[in-house]
């Protein structure tokens, strides 16, 4: 297995996970680990078990085997406190999931005021920086009903930093917007990895990985099939099964 | 007999109507609160609960409400000499844990139409069930289930004409001794669902502007 060759102990760390459907198993003894600040993008065909895999990262999908070490506190162990592990685990979904009966301000302003217990001026205050840094100030009052899908995922992105969480997943985060409004989540993340923020994006944006990531992993049939800086990924990799899928999507 | 003209009758008739009122106040609210309860329970992550909140929906709901007060006023009292109840407790429970059932299905389906996603992104922030629940699934799975409980509250003031059979004298059973005094069937009747109507109606009102402001 590869390991990170960004310096730091890892803030994830992923031993022997297996995850079954039924009699599908979707995930392979997989082992991983993400460094602080280190960006990883997660590649491959649909069905190739990389959304489950993300999802296992804060437990919203139970696995079956193996450990999810995540900021010192393993996931398998039955005393962890799984909520307070989440609080540190920002997550971004393919459907957005904004809560639609609150305006943009209170889906941002609700976790820290209820999971955090901040007062209300001090969530307020955090909100309005965080929707000032996802460029939707000016929809602070607005309900999401009326927010194109690009905006609504940039609320999303707003409401999981509110957090100040240590590490954001992101499972295909622009698969679900219309074109028009892919770059405008991109550049987001963009800037958030930028700013240092360590990420684990599932995508099939290949151009956000070339550019991005500081690792690129190649997920097939359950297993990493390989993984590299994203130089080596894209223009030469070792495997058959990685050039295969590339050749295809490139 | 009919000295007094129709008038000497309206008082027993508006106090019927007041009574009737008084039942599906209290048995809705308290239906509400029991339908919550065992709704939430019938989907909750602690199976005994489930199992518990199953038997309580599922049994009431096959049984007429005549069935459930007759049980309550004359034959609980025999297995346990302490729940003697008189006509307006029995009445009250009766339509409760009834309307308790109805409420019940009511919530838990307006619950589960919540997209999942929703429930996941509460547990991404580290909401544990309480906050998830009070304020992500309840808030929205409310709106949902406000038509058909409106609905389900107008059916309630029609079966709360059932308790007259322990003798609870409501408006219909108010109507009925006072047609068998003046043998006027035809206008203490027709009186008798006017007031029906006037009970009903703005229930049905509520619910349309209800309706009207989610549009």
């Amino acid at each position: 297995m590869i390991t990170s060759t960004l310096n730091g102990s890892p803030i994830i760390e992923v031993t022997g996970l297996d995850k079954s459907f039924g009699s599908n198993q979707v995930l392979k003894q997989i082992d991983a680990r993400v460094a602080p600040n280190e960006v990883v993008c997660v590649i491959g065909p649909s069905g190739s078990g990389k959304s489950t895999f993300l999802r296992c990262l804060n437990l919203l999908e139970k696995f079956d085997a193996g450990h999810v070490v995540v900021n010192g506190h393993d996931l398998a162990a039955s005393r962890t406190n799984l909520n307070l592990v989440r609080r540190d685990v920002g997550m971004v979904f393919q459907s957005f999931n904004v809560f639609p009966h609150l305006k943009v301000i209170d889906n941002v302003m609700l976790a820290p005021m209820k999971v955090l217990k901040l007062g209300r001026r001090e969530a307020r205050e955090r909100a309005e920086t965080l929707l000032a840094k996802v460029g939707l100030t000016d929809k602070a009052d607005a309900h999401p009903r009326q927010l194109s899908g690009g905006q609504q995922q940039r609320v999303a992105i707003a409401r999981a930093l509110a957090m100040e969480p240590k590490v954001m997943l992101f499972d295909e985060p622009t698969s679900a917007l219309d074109p028009e409004t892919i770059g405008e989540v991109l550049s987001v993340m963009k800037k958030l990895a930028e700013e240092g923020m360590t990420m684990v994006v599932v995508t099939h944006e290949m151009g956000f990985a070339r550019e991005v990531a500081d690792r690129v992993v190649f997920m097939a049939d359950g297993v990493i099939v390989e993984e590299g800086p994203p130089k080596q990924v894209f223009e030469d990799p070792v495997h058959e099964r990685t050039r295969a899928f590339l050749g295809k999507i490139l | 007999m009919n000295d007094g003209g129709f008038a000497q009758f309206l008082p027993p008739l508006l106090r019927g109507t007041e009574l009737t009122l008084m039942l599906v106040a209290v048995s809705g609210v308290v239906g509400t609160i029991l339908g919550l309860v065992f709704g939430m329970a019938r989907i909750c992550p602690v199976p005994p609960l489930r199992w518990v909140a199953a038997v309580y929906i599922n049994f009431l709901r096959g049984q007429p409400v005549l069935i459930i007060l007759l049980f309550i006023y004359f034959a609980l009292p025999l297995l346990f000499p302490a729940a003697t109840f008189n006509r307006g407790f029995t009445a009250i429970v009766g339509l409760s844990i009834y309307a308790g059932a109805y409420m019940a299905e009511i919530f838990r389906g307006s619950i589960e139409a919540i997209p999942k996603g929703q429930e996941e992104a509460a547990e991404a922030l580290g909401m544990g069930y309480f906050l998830k629940f009070r304020y992500v699934i309840l808030p929205q799975a409310m709106k949902i289930a406000v038509p058909p409980a409106i609905g389900f509250l107008i059916s309630l003031v029609k079966a709360s004409a059932l308790v007259s059979v322990i003798g609870f004298v409501e408006l219909t059973q108010a109507g009925h001794i006072i047609s068998n005094i003046n043998q006027e069937p035809l206008q203490t009747f027709l009186v008798v669902a006017v007031l029906y109507f006037i009970v009903s109606y703005p229930i049905s009102l509520l619910g349309r502007w209800y309706e009207r402001r989610l549009a």
